[in-house]
Parts: structure tokens; sequence; C-alpha cells
């Protein structure tokens, strides 16, 4: 109950940010210079025709009028209207949110394995050959731009020997494991490492805190202290390492979205901010705002759940 | 008292560590009978904690072991490592110094315990908690079918140490090395262990290898004493008998630096002035975590209540107390770092809350601070001249050169060589990093030093100096010195008129005699008796001889 009381504690807290989520993704559509109305309508339009759609809008009233009507909007679920394709936004994001979701939990489930295996391995052969080669590696991995490395492997694996589709989502769970497989590497390429020093170098100072000096005391052997002491105390600070990544992930993975022509979110975006297509890019705003903060409360859930010290 | 030997159980013959080619322990040879404690005494640097890890083979990699250590029958320098993990927590177990960072912070107190035992005795589960529960009823755990789930960050230090011990001595070890096992606990905590730790050596006949920097503690418990200095064996024999009439000059050098033999030149202090220098009045200072929702303050932790003292000019008051007392937020109302939840602090009669603008500087210039851990209340990257010099030059009284040049007059003060004037930190010892400390108080010339555990972080002999010095400052330049300190006998030699606190309240106030002679309150009769005390012991194990 103690953990349900937090969590209810922790979710009162959001409020303040979403109401300033809020605020941010409502004025970014008044700031911006351009006038949606006219973009609606073209530039020949009438004043009158202007005028008409401003008052159709909404736009002639006050501003926190209008900002209480788009907040009453946005908790019914409106998001407004695309200028360009003439949808819901919401409708829009729920389209272009599959692909790129599908894409992060491939990321993960690439990286997190392979990370935890590459930090244990280099860890424990501290300073010898496999880690030097490891570290190597993980450097070489982290310095090769994301657009570079995508657009060599989807020229090589795709277009060379035709061994992964260069382009689209697929069809089918299969499919879609297929078509990402190249976006979803080269995504990796970068986040393995990072994650991989993080976790080796909390591994390295864990196993030589005093408490695995005590395990050792009792005749407790190296395996042992390994897994059950050293790694449990390890995987915080890389658990949420991996939270900002995974919610910079949902709003960055435009290079390899747009390389790939994967239609996900990233792709959505682009398009949006090149057509100035307003009401998406505020729609998207609110969205990776909120989905950050998910993100990032899930983490703080489960540190607490890993760690007794951890207060939600 | 008197343990009955049996038998040999430990034999260390020439043992030497060497660390790549600096040796730290030299050809260091004792013994240990069955039920018997053995206590390891030295200084820092003695290589006391070195010769009692390699007991278990708990040495870093890069340390190479020379000689023998015969344990029943078997030289532990020629096990394996896997028949080294054997004898590792079930023949010999270990407890260490810091509970804190010895116990994974991620497991349970029963966890701790119950590893042992799955491990070497293969038992279920269910077996080992039922276990643990006991074996920690054993080390006198209150309630141990709750504290059996807690993690250690829900327990008090005395409470992780007594699991600690406990998760020692589930497996019934023979023996158990003790590697200063009550430095980071409070007296009244210490003398509950070392009360255990008689206890399983009583009932269960353990054997105890007992580390220690504190001649007091060690005379207390220890049967047979080993003295070692810089990795060797100076002296070794009954505990009694080497405490009472010691033949090895360092031996009698460690006896005579014990504060409570320690002696101090007398001060002569100047007529008592009308009024104090310092009046504090029903202070009261709390501090609390900010809320989410402005306004609500939640988690308020009440640090001071109500406390009531005044400082006269050119006395030395001692401030007493357990960690959470108190102690140390009286100490940083007066420099004015925290601000009062209520009452006010005088100086001279002015309230110092209303001190602003330049006037606060001068006050803080009256008022300075020494800290308990000399390297690191020092700025690791600047010359030792320089971090005396910087407060001067800081205040603006005096220009570069001028305050240069002071600094080193001050370094003669405090009795520091001037050939330390431009090293760093890190280049000088604990003790002469806070004669730098010291000498960083006096430059601007204070009237009132606060000492907040000053000696607490130095080897007794350091000690002893450091006392010395503080004495001859004293009088030399009239100071006022508030002493804060967890360590009666220094306190009693120290200071004029003691304040103890306790729980975040002023429990006792008197001149130094009276406190000790005649305490009033249950609580400070409670902390005389814990600490141990030299000569008490002394005279207990001299009316035991006769």
């Amino acid at each position: 109950m103690p953990f349900l009381f937090a969590l209810g504690q922790r979710l009162l807290q959001l409020i303040p940010v979403l109401i300033g989520i809020s605020v941010v993704s409502f004025l970014l559509v008044q700031l911006s210079p351009g006038d949606p109305i006219r973009l609606l309508l073209g530039d020949r339009a009438t004043a009158e025709a202007v005028a008409q759609l401003r008052e159709q809008y909404g736009f002639d009233r006050p501003l926190i009028v209008q900002y209480f009507s788009y907040v009453s909007n946005v908790l019914q679920g409106d998001l407004g209207r695309s200028i360009r394709y003439q949808l819901p936004v919401e409708s829009l994001i729920l389209d272009f949110l599959p692909p790129t979701l599908f894409l992060i939990g491939y990321v993960v489930a690439i990286s997190v394995p392979t990370t935890v295996v590459l930090a244990i391995v280099s860890a424990r052969c501290r300073d010898r050959w496999p880690d030097h080669l490891i570290r190597a590696a993980a450097i070489l991995g982290m310095t090769i731009p994301v657009f570079w490395l995508a657009l060599m492997m989807s020229r090589l694996f795709g277009v060379e020997l035709g061994w992964f589709p260069v382009s689209g989502y697929g069809d089918g769970f299969v499919g879609h494991l297929h078509h990402l497989f190249l976006p979803a590497i080269s995504t990796s390429t970068w986040l393995i490492p990072l994650l991989l020093r993080n976790l080796r170098a909390a591994l390295i100072n864990e196993s030589e805190s005093d408490y695995v000096t005590a395990s050792r005391s009792k005749g407790l052997g190296e395996g042992y202290i390994f897994r059950r002491h050293v790694l449990v105390n390890s995987v915080l600070p890389t658990l949420n390492l991996l939270g900002v990544m995974i919610a910079f992930l949902i709003g960055s993975s435009v290079v390899v979205e747009i390389i790939y022509a994967v239609p996900g979110l990233g792709t959505l975006m682009v398009s949006a901010v090149l057509g100035r297509d307003y009401y998406v890019i505020q729609g998207l705003t609110l969205f990776y705002a909120i989905a950050t903060v998910i993100v990032t409360l899930t983490i703080d859930i489960l540190s607490a759940m890993i760690d007794p010290r951890v207060k939600l | 008292m008197i343990a009955r030997p049996k038998a040999r159980l430990l034999h260390v013959e020439n043992l030497s560590i060497a660390f790549g080619s600096m040796p730290v322990v030299k050809n260091v040879s004792f013994a240990l009978d069955e039920g018997e404690i053995l206590g390891l005494v030295g200084e820092s640097g003695s290589g006391k904690s070195i010769t009692c890890r390699s007991l278990l083979g708990l040495l870093p990699r890069n340390a190479s072991v020379g000689g023998k250590i015969g344990f029943e029958g078997r030289d532990l320098l020629g096990l394996s490592s896997e028949e080294m993990r054997t004898i590792r927590g079930r023949d010999i177990s270990m407890v260490f110094q810091n509970p804190s960072s010895h116990l994974d912070p991620l497991m349970t107190l029963g966890g701790h315990v119950m590893e042992p035992l799955r491990h070497h005795f293969g038992q279920t589960s269910k077996e080992a908690r039922q276990n643990a529960i006991d074996v920690l009823r054993s080390v006198q755990i209150n309630e141990p079918e709750r504290r059996v789930d807690a993690y250690p960050h829900e327990l008090s230090g005395g409470m992780k140490q007594r699991g600690m011990i406990g998760s020692a001595t589930a497996s019934r070890p023979r023996l158990l090395l003790a590697d200063e096992p009550t430095t980071a606990l409070d007296v009244t905590v210490q003398a509950r262990i070392l009360e255990l730790m008689r206890e399983l050596n009583r009932s269960h006949g353990l054997s105890i290898v007992f580390v220690s920097h504190d001649l007091a503690v060690v005379a207390e418990l220890c049967h047979r004493v080993v003295v070692m200095r810089h990795g060797e064996i100076v002296e070794e024999g009954p505990a009694r008998e080497i405490l009472r009439s010691p033949r090895h000059e360092y031996t009698k050098l460690l006896i005579d630096s014990q504060p409570s033999s320690l002696a101090l030149p007398p001060i002569v202090r100047k007529h008592k002035a009308e009024t104090p220098l310092i009046e504090v009045e029903r202070l009261s200072i709390t501090y609390s975590k900010p809320s989410v929702l402005p306004g609500i303050r939640k988690d308020a932790v009440c640090a001071l209540q109500e406390a009531s003292l005044t400082v006269e000019a050119g006395e030395s008051l001692g401030i007493v107390g357990e960690s959470g007392s108190g102690k140390s937020t009286i100490a940083r109302a007066i420099m004015r770092l925290v601000e009062p939840s209520g009452g006010e602090i005088r100086f001279r009669g002015r309230n110092i809350a209303t001190i602003r603008g330049a006037e606060l500087a001068v006050y803080r210039r009256k008022v300075q601070m020494v800290f308990q851990n000399p390297f690191d209340s020092l700025n690791p990257r600047m010359r030792i001249v320089e971090t005396i010099a910087e407060p001067m030059v800081r205040h603006g009284l005096a220009t570069r050169a001028q305050a240069l040049e002071r600094a080193r007059g001050l370094m003669r003060q405090v009795e520091l060589p001037l050939e330390l004037a431009d090293r760093k930190p890190r280049q000088l010892s604990g003790g002469q990093c806070q004669r730098v400390g010291i000498a960083r108080a006096l430059a601007l010339d204070p009237e009132v030093l606060i000492a907040d555990e000053v000696t607490s972080a130095l080897d007794v002999t350091i000690q002893a100096q450091i006392l010395r010095l503080l004495q001859r400052l004293r009088s030399e330049r009239h100071l006022t010195v508030i002493y804060i300190s967890h360590d009666l006998s220094v306190v009693r030699k120290f200071c004029d008129r003691i304040a103890v606190f306790r729980a975040a309240r002023l429990v006792e106030l008197g001149s130094a005699e009276a406190v000790f002679e005649r305490p009033q309150e249950s609580y400070t009769r409670l902390l005389l008796e814990s600490a141990p005390r030299f000569e008490r012991t002394l005279e207990l194990a001299g009316a035991s001889d006769e």
C-alpha cells in the first residue's frame, strides 16, 4: 500500500509538469511565424475569408480563452486537424506510431542483452585483451555517424547483397522484424557503446566495494558474488541511462526513419515541419513530452523495485 | 575473564607482506590459543589490518605474501583458493570496520546471515532463514523475526554491526577476525558490541583476533596484546602486563599519548569578563525538506531543541554527544551557517542574526572553525602556504605578499616545518594537514576557535601533539575554544566546562570535573560508563590479580 500511495503522489507531482507541457505546446503555434489561417487558405484568400475562418477557429478570442479551449480539446482527445493530410492529428499520430514503437522495442531487444554480455566480459577481463577489444569497438561504434552507417548498410546489405529491404515497414511480425533490422542495427550501434561504458564502469566500481570483500570473507564463490551482489548493484545507473535514451529515441528516430523510409513518427515530424503543418507539430510535441514523462516514471518505478533505498 | 588456554589455534610464523617492492609487514610471528582474544594494536600504517586480512587470504592481487600461517595443523598460505574458500566464513570469519559499506545495500540483513549457512552447509532457504533469526537473536537484535527482512539502510550503525557479527558467526567459526569493528560506532554502541564479543568468546569459546588503534578498547577486551609499528611487532604479551609496565619505547609513547594520561600545560586565564562572550538562548534548529506543494513542510528533522548555554572569554567549552545529538549543529549555528528556527545567539550581547554587511565579515573573522577531516578540508591543488594565506587575502587584510609572509609565521606557530610551505596537501600526513587547518583558522586572528572533532581522524600520538598545540595556542593567544568531540577522555583533558548533548537536547552542562565526577543525568553516566577507560581497566585488572 505505501507503494501505491507513493505512486499516487508521484502522479500528482506530474500535474504541474503536464500543465507546463500544455502551455509550451499551445504557445508553439501562437508564437511561430506565419499565420496558420493563411497557410490553410493560401496567399490569395480574401480578407473576409481569413476573418471568417479566424472566427471559426476561435483565433479572435483572448489568448487565455484559446488556451483553455485547447486544453479541453486535448483532454477530449482532440489535437486539431492536420492542414496537409486533412485528418485529425490524433489519428495521424496513431497511424505513424506503431513503426516507431516497434523500432524502439527492436533496438532495446538488441541493445540490452548485448550490452549486459559485453559489459560483463569487459569488466571480468579488465585490462586484458577481450576488454581492450570491446572498448575499442565501443569507441568505434560511438564515433561513426548514424546517417553514414545507415546509408552504407542500406547500400551494402540492401542494394548490393539484397538481404534486407531498404524501405518500408513490412507486413506481420516477421515482416516488421525483417524490414526494421537495418534501422535497428544502425541505432544500436551507437546505443550499445553508450550503455556498455556506463555498465562496465559501474561493474568495476562495485566489484571493488567493501561488501564484495565481506562476501569473500564468508567463503562465497566469485561467480555467486558477481551475480548476486555486483551485478544487481550495477544495473541501476545503466537502467536510468537507458530510460533517458529511450525517451530520446522516441523523438530522434528521425535519421534512420528517413534513410530507411520507415513510416514512423520521425517521418511524420519532418514532413510536418517542412509543410508547416502546425497542428501536427503541436500534437507531436505534446505526445513526445508525455511519452518522456511516462518512460521516466516507468524507470523510476523499476528503480524503486530494485533498490529499497529509492523512494518514488 | 581469564581463559584457560586449551590448544594452539593459530600460529603465524615469519609473515611478510609486500606490495610490489614495498614491504608492509616484516617477519611477523604470533600465536593464538583456543578461546583467547588477541589484540593487534598499532597506528595507521603499522600493518595491523593487512596482517589480519592476510589470515583469510583477502589481500589485493598485487600483494606478495611469505612465511607461514598455521591453522589447525594446515598452512593457510599453501592452500589453493578453492580450499581457502571452504575455510572462509566456516572456520575463520571476519568483521569489518564500517558496517554500512560492508553490507550489500540491496540485500536484507537476513540474506547476509543466510549466505554462509546456505553456502557452507547447503541449507534450504527455509532452514537458513530460521537459523538466521536465531543468529540475530544471539547477537542481541531485538525483534529478529522482523529485522531479518530489514535492509541495511533501515538499521542503525550498531544494529548493522551486530548483523555483520551475526553473519560472520552464523556458521560457528573457530576464529573471528575483527578489524576495528567498533571504530565507526558511538561509545554507548561500542560498549554493547564489545560486550557481545566477550559474550561470544565466553559462551561459544570463540577465539578472536581484535585489530584496533584504540589501546583503551584493547585493554578492556583482550587477553593478550601484540603491538605493531611500521610492519613489525614491537612488543607482545599478556594485556595487563604490557599496558601496566611496557618495555618498549613505542608502547610507552602510545600509553602516554592516551588522552587520560596526557599531561597538558596549565592555562593562565585572565580574570573573568563581566558578560559571557557567547550566549546561546533557547536555540532550536529544524531542518526540513521542501515539499512539492509550497507552504507545506514535511519530514522536518529537529536538530536542536531549546538549547541554552554560555561561553566565557578564554575558556574551553567541550561539546560532547553521539552522532545525531546536535553537537555539530550548534557549532554551525554559532558560525551562522544555519538559521535558527527559534531562540537566539548573542556575541558580546549582540544577536548575531541581526549582524549584516561589513560587520558580518568582522564577526566571521572572529569565529573560525577547524574541521574533522584534515585532507578533505584543504584544497588539494593549493600549496600549503597559499592555503593559510588565502583567508587574509579574501578578507582584504593584507596584500598577497604580506599574507604569504604572515602565513609562514603562522606555520612556525603551529610547528610546521617551513620546507612544507610549497607542498600540496596530499604530500602531508594527517597530523600536518590538521596543523594547516589550524593555521588557516588562526590567520584571521579569531577570538573563538571551533574545533569539530579535529583529532578523531588522527592517530593517538598525533592527537596528543595536536592537543598540546591547541593548549599552547590557547594560552598564547587567549583563544576561546569550543571543542566538539565524541571522545570523553579528550574533552575531559582539554576542556574547562562540558556540555553533554543527546538527541537534539542539551542534557547536562557543568565544569569538567563536576560532569565527570558527579554526573547528574543518567545519560551522562551511561556515556561515562560506556567509554573504555584505560586506567579503570588496569585498576580492575590489578584487582583481579590479587
